[in-house]
């Protein structure tokens, strides 16, 4: 083994172990949504259960299909029209300010960029999606509030298109008698796509996982997101176990879903995100810069 | 450039202002009735009360039929008193968080559970929820007849009543619960147990009969050190009156000597295999494990019909060994209250709301168990049990929290329930010994970084100590010493004096 081949093992090991920590906890949680309750409680959690059972499951999907379906739905909803539409919205802000020729560039873009350093903090926050602009128990308190427009996402995006768009070109296209609106459409976002990708990614993941503003905007049952289901389910059994010297608290323990429910849950909850993965994989081989030049 | 950046100053030091005045004026903005849909029907009904809509929150998850419930619950009080109802369940996982902003966001709502222990000195010290006194004397006079008035005093903070006690049980006995089966199997005579150290031979049995059974399950803040360890804890914080002392006096719980019996106790427990060996890090409910075939038994705060719920939890049959006698401190009495938040437009009419859940029967069932023949049917006058195909799994209305609302002894009991449960529960409070501190909250506000401090030590002692771990010869005094680094003697002194203040203006 010469020397070459000696360093490339190290490097495969390194990252076969890594890989294996994030797989590993994930397998985990798999095999426990398939495991019996019973051999759960008595032996802990096992990569080799003693005995398998697809309860869980069956409760979700046959016993109780019409909580998981419906925030199934909810989600799914409000991450594609939350994407393509933050998409749309980040592009749109971050394009003039790449534009040299815009008017007050400067102070459009702190505008922006003062949002990522100071906010009004979580009670003016609430206030003005709650009481001036009432979102309460709408779909769009899923969509709006702390998603639809990220600072870092446009910035990120600005500098893209400052970095890659030759203004050379933006001129062409000019004289050649294209409009504002057709320079963008047809030139700068296909020729972006690696942004675009990213901050989709970013924007996707986002929307999937947000719970919060289920937790904050919502008070019925109707759209409640799935992460918002799971995140409940945890953090009730959490809740009453604390406080399970109260005779109150201990008597609800019994009716909080088992534990191989929440593995399931939480199996359920990941499914579609890892599909997202390999669609966007590929135009990240580009890579992405904010600031220095990309080699 | 030079203009270019005064400008920006400017600007961004006007949004800073903006948005810091916009945080601060708030609070004193009359809380508007966006939320409360006012009927804009001027006809005076019966009784004289325009039609109002009531909103109620309280912890729970959301059942699937709330709103068919809503609508009945609804169709009765107008007729009763000419309003509307809206539940609102918060899950607990989410109920400090969302209820903090429905108060910071001036959000009316008229009916809020609140407790002891999920923040009721807080709501009161931040002036969210109002004094209730006048009302009840106006609009809820029922409620005095029902309640023991020395329980209604027992809310009372700061001379006066903030929330309205749920007429449950106001005490505790401790013991501890055992399989059935194997309690039979080994011919464990009950009645010779008497105090803790009794189960010595108990689980010596055990050990030697069951492989692999842990005798006694305990857990980082729930063995039966802290469940045997009988005193008034005063509200948050360390010290606490000792049970059975009459002269008011504030002691450091750790420091006495009940606490380093029990603690040696527990120690030779451990040392024997009678406790389970993971217990300080564990925090996952005791009864699981003997779900789980693994354990024989655990300590748990008891009351009347404790062996059935103990039973439900474990999923097997469970005996239960009173080891104390009933004790009523202000943490029972508090325990669970409806309380009405400064947002409301009309405390009036919710304080009649609230006395309807006191003396309706037909009401507080509909609130706790739904509509009668889809949720549940009536075995007998007060039983009542699921309809053909419905489980407490599937069932659409399963709050199954009847101990939040109002009067609880006019609730229906379950088949498989004690049918004299209640009456249990009222001879239970009748005996039981009230703390000389009975009605004293205290205000932990003036030493809230001690008291931080303080939980950060205990975090890291108590839960060895209490589940027998380490030798408490040695570590109890090195955690007192911790303690009093932390600030303990300051707490204890606060709560002092202001139990001395309370007890000038009660005795």
């Amino acid at each position: 083994m010469n020397k070459k081949e000696k360093e490339s093992w190290v490097i495969h090991l390194f990252f076969g172990i890594t890989s294996l920590l994030m797989i590993l906890p994930l397998l985990l949680v798999l095999i426990a949504s398939l495991t019996d309750e019973q051999s759960i409680l008595a032996n802990g959690y096992s990569f080799f259960p003693e005995k398998f059972s697809l309860d869980a499951y069956h409760y979700l999907f046959i016993l109780d299909p019409g909580v998981i379906f419906r925030s199934y739905g909810v989600t799914i909803i409000v991450t594609v029209v939350g994407t393509i539409v933050s998409l749309l919205l980040t592009a749109m802000l971050a394009y003039p300010l790449s534009r040299t020729t815009l008017p007050f560039r400067n102070a459009f873009a702190f505008f922006v960029f003062f949002t990522l350093l100071f906010n009004g903090g979580l009670v003016s926050w609430y206030l003005v999606y709650a009481r001036f602009i009432d979102l309460r128990d709408t779909v769009w308190a899923l969509i709006i509030p702390g998603l639809l427009l990220n600072g870092f996402n446009v910035l990120i995006m600005r500098t893209f298109f400052t970095t890659t768009i030759p203004p050379t070109m933006i001129e062409a296209a000019h004289i050649d008698g294209a409009g504002e609106a057709r320079i963008f459409a047809q030139f700068v976002v296909p020729l972006s796509k690696p942004v675009f990708a990213t901050i989709g990614l970013f924007n996707t993941i986002a929307y999937w996982n947000d719970w919060y503003n289920s937790l904050v905007f919502l008070s019925r049952a109707k759209f409640f997101s799935l992460q918002y289901m799971l995140n409940m389910s945890l953090l009730n059994i959490q809740f009453l176990s604390q406080n399970s010297q109260n005779t109150n608290a201990a008597s609800l323990m019994q009716s909080t879903p088992q534990e191989t429910m929440r593995m399931a849950m939480a199996i359920i909850g990941i499914g579609p995100i890892l599909l997202a993965y390999p669609f966007f994989q590929k135009y990240f081989v580009k890579g992405l810069t904010i600031g220095a030049i990309k080699g | 450039m030079k203009k270019r950046y005064i400008s920006t100053l400017f600007a961004s030091m006007m949004m800073v202002s903006l948005a810091l005045s916009a945080c601060s004026g708030n609070t004193n903005n009359s809380p508007d009735n966006t939320g409360a849909a006012q009927g804009n029907n001027p006809d005076e009904t019966a009784g004289g009360l325009k039609p109002y809509h009531l909103v109620m929150a309280f912890p729970g998850s959301t059942p699937k039929d709330l709103d068919a419930v809503n609508e009945a619950m609804s169709k009765y009080l107008q007729e009763k008193i000419n309003a509307t109802i809206e539940l609102r369940p918060i899950d607990w996982g989410a109920w400090n968080d969302k209820t903090n902003l429905m108060f910071a966001s001036q959000e009316p709502f008229d009916v809020i559970w609140t407790s002891s222990w999920q923040g009721l000195g807080q709501q009161v010290a931040k002036g969210q929820i109002i004094p209730v006194d006048d009302l009840i004397n106006s609009y809820g006079k029922d409620i005095k007849q029902i309640i023991d008035p020395e329980v209604v005093e027992g809310g009372k903070i700061n001379g006066k009543i903030y929330g309205v006690v749920t007429n449950k049980e106001f005490a505790s006995t401790r013991g501890i619960v055992m399989r059935k089966d194997l309690v039979e199997k080994y011919g464990i005579d009950t009645s010779t147990l008497k105090e803790l150290k009794d189960f010595t031979p108990v689980f010596e049995k055990i050990k030697a009969g069951e492989a692999g059974m842990t005798p006694i399950e305990a857990e980082a803040n729930n063995s039966p050190l802290t469940q045997m360890l009988q005193y008034d804890g005063l509200g948050d914080g360390p010290g606490g009156v000792v049970r059975g002392t009459t002269d008011l006096k504030v002691v450091n719980m750790v420091a006495t000597p009940e606490y380093m019996d029990l603690a040696k106790l527990m120690n030779e427990w451990y040392k024997a295999g009678f406790i389970n060996k993971d217990a300080p890090t564990r925090n996952d409910g005791v009864a699981n494990a003997v779900k789980a075939g693994k354990a024989f038994s655990y300590a748990v705060s008891m009351k009347p019909g404790i062996e059935l719920q103990e039973s439900r939890n474990t999923g097997m049959p469970m005996v239960a060994v009173e080891l104390t006698q009933p004790f009523m401190t202000t943490g029972d009495t508090t325990s669970s209250m409806l309380a009405i938040p400064t947002t409301s437009s009309d405390p009036e009419r919710a304080m009649m709301f609230i006395n309807l859940l006191y003396t309706d029967k037909y009401l507080i069932n509909l609130l706790n168990w739904g509509i009668e023949g889809t949720h549940y049917t009536k075995v007998s006058d007060n039983i009542i049990d699921y309809p053909q195909g419905v489980t407490s799994a599937n069932s659409g209305y399963n709050l199954n929290q009847s101990w939040m609302f109002g009067n609880q002894m006019n609730t229906y009991l379950w088949k498989q329930e004690d049918p004299d449960l209640w009456s249990k529960y009222k001879t239970f409070n009748e005996s039981a010994e009230k703390s000389p501190a009975l009605g004293f909250v205290f205000a932990p506000d003036s030493v809230k970084n001690e008291i931080t401090a303080v939980n950060n030590v205990s975090q890291q002692f108590s839960p060895v100590i209490v589940t027998g771990a380490v030798d408490p010869a040695v570590t109890i005094p090195d955690y007192l010493k911790k303690l009093e680094a932390a600030g303990v003697d300051k707490i204890i002194a606060e709560k002092q004096r202001q139990l001395d203040e309370w007890a000038k203006t009660n005795k």
